[in-house]
């Protein structure tokens, strides 16, 4: 496969030359342009007016990563009770193929257009802000998560639907008290990458004037102050690990390992302080 | 007349999936009645009950079930097929939910049966635990409890008496007794032979791709060594 891979990489590119001083060109972009990164974007704006004790929540990082988290949860929440409803119906271990044929290909229809094609339209429709990106986000979350659902739930085991099917359970009798539960680690853990995609999309659908950090980042590439690019990426980061920090306390409420009790954050810093102390001395 | 009251009428049936595994089986079940289907591993037995419970499509013939469409069915496969993310409570109502369904209200009779078959069963101290923690016989409890909750017409249970010690299969077959009591007939898939004449009134012996129906009387017969059709076992 990695044989087979190259070759195709090889038929891909017509001139291996240009890859020569690629390193010199990149090295020089961010040492001279990007590094270090400029926190002054953390620094209040000079307009409008700060009227806030603490400077750092008027500033361009706060104010725009808010905007972009605000419009990424209530998207991921929306897209994800959209997707649901429709993954119910899409998978085939729940429907008959006749009905779930027609949800799959509403699923990858929504999907098929990218989250910034759906900004463009919905820019378009109702103009720039963050609900232009918030519907564009709901959307492309419908169709992604939408897949990923109704995979998970053809991939549940049997046993228990079979026992729903042969005692005549409803439809969403089964859905919500069988598939629901027994799906529940992998859907606590989609929603919260889908929630991480999305924070992290914000900022390219805010590119075409969707709302949050990414109109800022847009702004400060037009005026060439990729120092302050760098920050706001290195913010976004920032933001991502904590959220899957976040995942993972959230999944352990619902996975098997999650009924070993395991010691938090804090326990685990003051067993290390003591340990060290117990040795120094 | 037995045919206008059996609850389960099987004709010319064939079942299987790829291969045939048993032909032209005629069989009724009547209310009341414990039918234990004994055969080697492999022979069909499981496959029969999937059939009927309308999990495999039958190969040929037909499947006439005489039960509510809701709730008149209750199944224990063999792996019991319980919510294991979800707690002992919730699997048990989901029992009582096939019969009597959220929407038609009736949520003190749902909690009523709950809690009396989580008594008859001994795990009402188990309720809120997560069914994915419990040991295997508190398991067959827990399944055994959801059919008591939801008290169908016709039970079947695949090998829900397997690998049980004493104490809990005494406890299970005094529950499933109140079932047969409150009108349930069953169908149980079994290997031990002892476990059959706790219960069964007859006995499908599946054999060389046939069923045969005996009272439990002709099958106890059997036991002293011939087979149906001549054959030495």
């Amino acid at each position: 496969m990695l044989l087979l891979a190259w070759i195709t990489l090889n038929d891909l590119v017509d001139d291996w030359g240009r890859l020569e001083g690629g390193w010199e060109n990149l090295t020089a972009f961010v040492t001279e342009s990007m590094w270090p990164p400029n926190w002054s974007v953390l620094e209040a704006q000079s307009y409008p007016v700060c009227e806030k004790d603490i400077e750092f929540f008027c500033s361009v990082g706060y104010l725009g990563m808010v905007e972009t988290i605000k419009i990424a949860f209530v998207s991921t929440i929306l897209g994800f009770i959209g997707a649901l409803c429709l993954s119910s119906f899409a998978a085939r271990n729940l429907m008959p193929m006749y009905i779930a044929l027609p949800f799959r290909i509403i699923l990858a229809a929504t999907r098929s257009l990218p989250s910034l094609i759906w900004a463009i339209l919905f820019v378009i429709v109702i103009g720039l802000g963050p609900l232009a990106g918030v519907l564009a986000m709901t959307f492309y979350t419908i169709g992604y998560l939408g897949k990923l659902q109704y995979e998970t739930f053809e991939g549940m085991s049997s046993d228990a639907l079979e026992v729903s099917k042969a005692m005549g359970l409803s439809h969403t009798t089964t859905f919500t008290s069988v598939v629901i539960p027994e799906t529940g680690n992998h859907l606590l853990s989609q929603l919260m990458f889908m929630f991480e995609y999305n924070v992290r999309h914000g900022t390219v659908i805010g590119i075409v004037g969707a709302g949050g950090i990414g109109y800022y980042i847009d702004l400060y590439m037009r005026f060439l102050q990729y120092d302050k690019v760098l920050a706001l990426l290195i913010i976004i980061f920032v933001v991502v690990v904590v959220i899957d920090l976040m995942s993972l306390m959230v999944r352990s409420f619902v996975t098997d390992e999650g009924d070993v009790r395991r010691p938090t954050w804090l326990r685990a810093m003051i067993k290390l302080y003591r340990s060290r102390n117990s040795s120094s001395e | 007349m037995e045919q206008d009251n059996a609850l389960l009428v099987l004709e010319n049936l064939s079942i299987g999936y790829d291969a045939v595994l048993a032909s032209e089986i005629n069989a009724r079940v009547h209310p009341g009645e414990v039918i234990a289907v004994l055969g080697p591993s492999g022979i069909g037995k499981t496959t029969l009950v999937r059939t009927i419970a309308g999990l495999v499509e039958p190969i040929d013939g037909n499947v006439e079930l005489k039960v509510e469409k809701r709730g008149g069915l209750g199944y224990i496969p063999q792996k019991l097929g319980l919510v294991r993310h979800a707690s002992v409570y919730h699997n048990v109502n989901l029992g009582a939910r096939a019969s009597l369904p959220v929407l038609k209200g009736e949520s003190e009779e749902r909690k009523k049966r709950v809690n009396s078959a989580l008594v008859a069963l001994g795990i009402e101290e188990k309720t809120t635990e997560p069914v994915r923690r419990l040991s295997g016989g508190q398991l067959r409890r827990v399944a055994t409890a959801r059919a008591l909750a939801q008290r169908p017409s016709l039970l079947l249970a695949d090998e829900f008496l397997s690998e049980l010690d004493h104490n809990t299969v005494d406890v299970v077959i005094t529950a499933v007794k109140e079932l047969l009591d409150a009108g349930t007939s069953i169908i149980m898939v079994e290997h031990h032979e002892e476990n059959v004449t706790l219960l069964a009134t007859r006995v499908w012996m599946i054999h060389g791709e046939k069923l045969y129906d005996f009272s439990i009387d002709e099958w106890k017969t059997i036991q002293t060594g011939h087979l149906p059709g001549g054959e030495e076992e």
